[in-house]
């Protein structure tokens, strides 16, 4: 088949950015360590949530050194708890389901962002910086009320953490 | 079918005889591959990467 | 002789009915970018919080109307318009039986309408219908059952007419047994190919569990699942936009530059690879899904970045024609000869700002489909930024332009002024530039899409590139020329319709400079391309699918996994795939360990 000469360079480095590409997301995931929202929970019933020990009551708790799990359920239209209070510089699991239809949980300016599907459990680990407030959004069309949605995400201190958590968090 | 048979023509004139070199076109795309390429390591590893909470598990 | 005669008659001269036909797609297409647009500038000048001047809750509906009606409507009637132009030129023979052209030309219509009903039902509250769920219908939110059921109606009329064009196609090779498809009916072949493959799914989703359940015949659906079917077609539908545009760019733009298409053979290639890889790449609008394992993320990370190759191949073939044509008109130089070229066309400034503007999109695409960097933008403003450069701008301003040439010769009517058209799509340009940047800028900022006040009461965004407010009114600003602009367009076409008729305004277009002889055959044998996609798409669903069935039940928790007997079957089929699975990820990792 006839190709130009200058189609053959153009093809060559087309490929070569593709593969760039693509090597750029695997450095991703292997360097720095990025990981996708996927499938390591197991489904569970958007209808029997006050069942779930985790659910039940969205709240934020220590399970390890320097571990928190933050579980969230996301519902029409906001997010409990409201805001979600983690300690700074410190590893922090969120736990996000859903009680009725598909929502998205963003923290707005970062890159914790993943979709919320009833009958699923996304989980999604981050390390934690300085203090900060962050605003947490639904991304995803979720009814009339999709625009009010929101929430907030509390960076605190240790103390501070300890302080506002040591009241049980059922907020 | 008289398509056809002016393109057959046609191309029997062109190739083998003057090849016209796209010089224009490998300028151009050239330029946009390196847009592509500089914004591409910009937003990768500049923006992306340097967020906060990044999801590392 | 003969054929001095015949290239003095127009494309309406030598088959009116199927100009009928074409004017007919047309008009049903600019009805639904009339719609569109309409619903356009009030949901922009909304979210802007520039006039607000319906409720909140109505801009669902809005958006709703304004994807489906041009996302589905606009781009795929004007997709079987050219289509039906585009094969009966090339093959220079009339449709096999119009009869049944309008037939499906009746179903779409009938289809649309339903659907259009449907949601448009949602402004009036005495009326206990509507369809608030937006372009993608995600369950559970659920719409009535004539959204669903108008929407399945109009695919099969997209059926039938694929039916129309390969059988016109076959009639055509029983009378030129050992010929090369011509290269506008390979299009628009491989192209309805594509769709019905891509279309498949989302018609099983509507049909076996949406539509039945709006109607209550069945309690619930997996929402994962009904999701995944739709992106499943929800990718390859964007192909099935720009195959036309390229159709366009390819075998149209050249003539209009006074140049010939580079390469047949690359363009013939170009549309195979669209054809084999547009729909295992769907799990990419999906990357933040729980219910879906990283490794089918992956996968279709990597198959999404291979489809950029297409495209940049055609980028590559059609500025060289363009170039081409240039240099026939005498320009010289590096970059000099850009300005001996006709930019006092519509057609052809339109279709090259249209070319310009993909190539941005496309930037913007690469980062949609890097998988992890998806968590920066996913589901943000980034991402209606980045489609409105594509179908916004590639797609819909190559279609304008495109009907600025092709108008006369389906009507025998000159087109009303020129230099209007010319004013429009340059508008269009400087329109779609302002609100899609400031679209990308908010997106990087976490402003999110699809939401009818994105500003929230207890926080501020971070000032990234501008400010939040700023960006606001260039958005604004941007949807309103372009508003400005379709308005145009559609004014010069109804003047243009108001026309007499004239003669003398047949158009031929040039063989390629390398043609369909320059290309080994086998890349006529659609069979072998259709199989090998069908292929590819197996391996790309076929384990996720079932995973996600497996995992939330076919209707949703607990209600009917797929058969038991099933599932050593697919106990095998994983055994065999998985470890080829491991070890590309194997050899990646070892790759970036050499490497990093």
């Amino acid at each position: 088949m006839h190709i130009h000469a200058y189609e053959k360079f153009w093809l060559a480095a087309s490929i070569l950015l593709i593969l760039l590409l693509i090597g750029s997301v695997t450095y991703g995931a292997v360097g720095p360590g990025v990981a996708m929202v996927a499938d390591s929970e197991p489904p569970i019933d958007a209808q029997g949530l006050d069942e779930d020990e985790r659910f039940s009551e969205p709240r934020v708790e220590q399970v390890g050194e320097n571990h928190y799990a933050a579980y969230v359920v996301a519902y029409q239209f906001g997010f409990e708890p409201s805001p979600i209070v983690v300690p700074e510089n410190s590893r922090v699991t969120f736990y996000i389901t859903s009680r009725d239809v598909i929502h998205g949980f963003e923290v707005a300016g970062t890159n914790a962002n993943t979709m919320v599907v009833p009958g699923e459990v996304s989980e999604i680990t981050v390390e934690t910086d300085g203090p900060e407030e962050y605003g947490l959004i639904c991304n995803e069309y979720c009814g009339a009320g999709h625009h009010v949605m929101e929430g907030k995400v509390h960076v605190v201190s240790q103390e501070e953490f300890e302080e506002r958590n040591s009241g049980g968090d059922d907020a | 079918m008289g398509q056809n048979q002016a393109a057959h023509a046609s191309t029997d004139d062109v190739s083998g005889d003057e090849e016209f070199d796209p010089i224009g076109t490998l300028t151009l795309i050239g330029i946009y591959f390196v847009i592509l390429l500089l914004a591409w390591v910009y937003i990768y590893y500049i923006e992306f990467l340097g967020r906060d909470l990044v999801v590392v598990g | 002789m003969s054929g001095a005669v015949e290239s003095k008659q127009s494309f309406v001269d030598k088959y009116p009915e199927e100009a009928r036909i074409v004017r007919a797609a047309l008009l049903s297409s600019f009805l639904a970018l009339v719609l569109g647009a309409i619903f356009g500038i009030i949901q922009t000048l909304h979210r802007t919080d520039v006039a607000r001047i319906i409720p909140s809750t109505d801009y669902y509906t809005l958006l709703t109307a304004h994807g489906v009606f041009l996302a589905i409507s606009f781009t795929t009637f004007f997709l079987v318009g050219l289509f039906t132009w585009a094969l009966v030129r090339s093959l220079d023979r009339p449709l096999l039986n119009t009869k049944i052209t309008w037939t499906w030309y009746a179903i779409m219509a009938t289809g649309m309408t339903m659907t259009g009903v449907a949601i448009l039902a949602g402004f009036v509250d005495s009326i206990d219908m509507s369809a608030d769920v937006l372009f993608t219908f995600y369950a559970p939110l659920q719409a009535h059952p004539l959204f669903y059921a108008g929407l399945a109606v109009f695919i099969v009329g997209t059926w039938i007419a694929g039916a129309d064009f390969f059988r016109t196609w076959l009639a055509w090779k029983r009378e030129h047994p050992d010929e090369r498809i011509p290269l506008q009916t390979f299009m628009v072949l491989t192209t309805m190919a594509m769709w019905y493959i891509a279309s498949s799914a989302v018609a099983a989703s509507v049909l076996l569990f949406l539509l039945p359940w709006s109607l209550g015949l069945i309690d619930q659906v997996n929402p994962t699942l009904t999701r995944t079917l739709f992106w499943f077609f929800g990718h390859p539908v964007v192909y099935f936009w720009l195959m036309p545009a390229y159709l366009l760019w390819y075998t149209v733009l050249p003539k209009i530059a006074g140049g010939r298409l580079f390469s047949d053979p690359l363009a013939r290639v170009v549309f195979v690879l669209f054809l084999l890889l547009s729909t295992p790449v769907g799990i990419h609008h999906q990357y933040l899904d729980p219910g879906i394992a990283e490794g089918f993320k992956f996968i279709s990370m990597t198959n999404t970045m291979f489809l950029l190759l297409p495209s940049l191949l055609t980028a590559f073939t059609v500025v060289a024609s363009v170039e081409y044509g240039a240099r026939q008109r005498g320009g010289t130089g590096l970059l000099g000869w850009l300005t001996d070229l006709p930019w006092r066309k519509p057609e052809f400034t339109g279709m090259m700002l249209a070319g310009l503007m993909f190539a941005a999109g496309g930037f913007s695409g690469m980062v949609n489909a890097g998988m992890n960097i998806n968590y920066m933008i996913h589901n943000t403003i980034w991402v209606p930024g980045h489609f409105h450069l594509t179908v916004g701008t590639a797609v819909a301003l190559t279609f304008m332009a495109a009907t600025y040439w092709i108008w006369p010769q389906i009507s025998n009517k000159a087109i009303y002024s020129r230099s209007v058209g010319l004013f429009q799509v340059v508008l269009w340009f400087i329109g779609m530039a302002l609100m899609s940047n400031a679209m990308h800028a908010q997106g990087m900022m976490g402003v999110p899409r699809r939401t009818a006040e994105p500003e929230y009461s207890g926080f501020d965004y971070p000032v990234m590139f501008g400010g939040f407010e700023e960006l606001n009114i260039q958005i604004a600003i941007g949807g309103t020329l372009l508003f400005v602009s379709t308005v145009l367009f559609i004014a010069n076409l109804v003047l243009t319709m108001g026309n007499p008729e004239t003669t003398g305004l047949a158009e031929s277009l040039p063989p390629a400079l390398s043609g369909p002889s320059d290309s080994p055959r086998v890349l006529d044998s659609l069979r072998l391309w259709f199989g090998i996609a069908l292929t590819l798409v197996v391996l790309a669903y076929a384990l996720p699918l079932a995973a996600i069935i497996n995992r939330g039940g076919l209707l949703g928790p607990g209600v009917g996994t797929y058969p038991a007997w099933t599932t050593p079957v697919l106990d095998a089929l994983a055994g065999a795939v998985t470890p080829l699975v491991g070890v590309v990820g194997d050899v990646t990792a070892s790759l970036v360990g050499v490497i990093g």
